[in-house]
């Protein structure tokens, strides 16, 4: 997995590309927690993103969490195979996904 | 007491040297040696060191003072009370040293193994000696000390020589081995514990198989049988040849560890351990050309003659042996299905003849009209089968692997390369990944919390409707995962739990879920229809 990000005034853009598994979820989860102060606007592009398993939900999740407090989160790029797993754990009607 | 002798060999100088060198004899012993090199006019100086039992630092110093005078001084037959001495003090370093081997005899002991190199005997209740063919045995017998003790250091059990020995007119290399007995020996004398055997011989084999060795430790096998497929090839039917390099250079490069001449003569029961010894074939390479030695050893070796040979080889039944190998090669590849694996028996049979072929020729076979009746049956078999068989790799059916997080790439690689060769789409491929995913990471997690165990992950893809099972089995806490509650998935984010979800979307995306609690061990299987 690769994370790229980009901060312009208070809008993150992160992207993740490759597997977000039991493997490299905790990465992103630690980047999101160093990376979410004073943010208002946060993107999660998936576009490169090709699987994502529960341990990729959890750190989803807690980022909704934190963003509902501060501001709003969308969820771009998002392929099949991922929507399918938003579907079926009924996170697409927690996540704002475009 | 000390004796002084000094005889001249081809402008040597010898000196022999026998009693004590201390302070209270050393000038005169410097004085005697001096007047021996006076009388002659050598070119070069040895010290035999045979008879020697002490040297003070006053005799040390005698021998730097000859140092300057002869550059290339040496010391010989030097016992092991002075080679201590002269180690400690550093002049192991400074001149040629070379130690007194202890002379051990063989008459009346039992013969408990025999490799290619060399034959083991047991010399007392807790030591063998391996005793080399070739004379010239000292870098054979110190490359074998280096791998053995390579592999100690990986993890594989083993035993590592502690001396060297002159048995006649060979060197041998010693070995502590308490009241160890071969495989060989026990399905000689119990066959009914041959299922015992087979587990613990497998077991062993994956431990081998599953040691990664740092690049440049030991020999690359495929280059070897490279070797071996080029001498082949030019007594082959012109594409058969060709066909059997080219199946060879096919074979990826591997860093495992593979043991080379995988036998059961060559695995030793000791006490309740099973202990690996003749470590002088170790390489690292496809698992192919173990299975194709162990072939060789339990049925290849044996078939012109009916198995005589392999009774001969093996000290026990043929038809023993022969299904030792098949019970074995079915335990490592974790299936029982006869297709798969006779599929994988040719495979190893293609290396293992070309490996037998070179060898009997190399020994002049075709001088000797039973030999060469015995290559051209090997031929005749190796013919057909490059005619059947179009690569030499396989996927065992089963992975064992310590439960961790860190071994999730290498589960989800295994399982990976079942479902392409089923070729499954994308998307199904994708969803059985998540699941194992999900169900493995549980077991990696919780089952031998907080401690570590063993985890066997079994994939097979069943036809008509293609269908594959995966089955995780491991002998932690019994645990029913499939009774964990249903997550609530309508809540919002705010009241959603962390976590939950795993065995929730195994649940959905696969199509049968089954668990059970068997003999200590947890079982999950999963179906996916294809």
């Amino acid at each position: 997995m690769n994370i790229a990000k980009k901060l312009e005034d208070k809008k993150l853009t992160i992207c993740v590309e490759g597997r977000l598994d039991t493997s490299t979820a905790p990465e992103l989860d630690e980047e999101l927690k160093a990376s979410l102060d004073g943010v208002e606007e946060l993107v999660m592009d998936f576009t490169d993103m090709e699987y994502i398993s529960s341990a990729g939900l959890r750190v989803l999740l807690s980022a909704q969490k934190a963003m509902n407090a501060q501001g709003e989160m969308t969820v771009t790029g998002v392929n099949d195979t991922v929507r399918e797993i938003f579907d079926i754990t009924g996170f697409t009607d927690i996540l704002t996904i475009r | 007491m000390l004796e002084i002798k000094g005889n001249l060999q081809d402008n040597t100088m010898v000196i022999a040297l026998a009693g004590r060198i201390d302070s209270n004899n050393a000038s005169q012993a410097e004085e005697e040696i001096n007047s021996l090199l006076a009388d002659y006019d050598a070119d070069s100086l040895c010290v035999d060191m045979q008879g020697l039992e002490y040297i003070s630092s006053a005799g040390l110093r005698i021998l730097l003072r000859l140092r300057r005078a002869y550059s290339d001084l040496s010391l010989i037959n030097v016992t092991s009370e002075v080679y201590e001495i002269l180690h400690m003090t550093g002049f192991t370093e400074m001149m040629t040293v070379r130690k007194e081997y202890r002379h051990v005899s063989i008459d009346g002991c039992e013969e408990i193994g025999k490799g290619a190199n060399g034959t083991v005997y047991r010399i007392d209740g807790d030591n063998v000696v391996k005793v080399y063919n070739d004379a010239d045995a000292l870098d054979d017998i110190r490359h074998e000390r280096e791998v053995a003790r390579l592999a100690l250091v990986l993890g594989i059990p083993t035993a590592i020589s502690y001396d060297i020995v002159r048995v006649g007119d060979c060197f041998g290399s010693v070995f502590e081995l308490l009241d160890a007995k071969s495989f060989s020996k026990i399905l000689a004398e119990h066959p009914e514990k041959m299922d015992w055997c087979v587990e613990e011989y497998v077991d062993l084999l994956r431990k081998i198989h599953g040691t990664v060795v740092p690049s440049g430790k030991l020999p690359d096998m495929r280059e070897t049988a490279i070797g071996w497929a080029n001498f082949v090839q030019e007594y082959l039917p012109e594409a058969e040849g060709r066909k059997l390099v080219r199946l060879v250079r096919d074979v990826p490069k591997d860093n495992h560890m593979i043991h080379g001449d995988y036998h059961t003569k060559n695995i030793q029961l000791t006490g309740d351990e099973v202990l690996l010894i003749d470590m002088d074939t170790l390489a690292v390479g496809n698992p192919v050309f173990e299975l194709a030695s162990m072939f060789n050893a339990f049925v290849g070796f044996g078939e012109y003659t009916n198995g005589a040979h392999t009774e001969e080889f093996m000290g026990f039944d043929h038809r023993v042996a022969q299904e030792f190998w098949k019970k074995s090669l079915a335990a490592y590849l974790g299936t029982d299905d006869e297709g798969k694996l006779r599929e994988v028996e040719d495979k190893a049979r293609i290396v293992g003849y070309t490996r037998l072929i070179r060898r009997s020729i190399r020994r002049k076979g075709l001088e000797d009209p039973e030999k060469k009746a015995e290559i051209e049956l090997w031929k005749s078999e190796l013919i057909q089968l490059l005619g059947q068989v179009d690569s030499l790799t396989f996927l065992p059916n089963e992975l064992r692997v310590e439960a961790t997080k860190k071994n999730l790439a290498r589960v989800m690689g295994f399982a990976n390369a079942h479902l392409e060769e089923a070729g499954c789409s994308e998307k199904t491929r994708m969803e059985v990944e998540l699941a194992l995913e999900e169900i493995y990471v549980n077991v990696a997690n919780y089952a031998y919390a907080p401690g570590t165990g063993e985890v066997s992950v079994h994939v097979e893809i069943e036809e008509n409707p293609k269908t594959a099972v995966i089955t995780l089995t491991d002998q932690g806490t019994p645990y029913n995962p499939l009774e964990k509650e249903t997550p609530d998935i309508t809540l919002p984010a705010e009241e959603r739990q962390i976590g939950g979800l795993g065995i929730f979307l195994t649940k959905k995306v696969m199509d049968e879920l089954e668990y059970e609690y068997r003999d200590g061990s947890n079982i999950l299987t999963m179906k996916k229809n294809l």
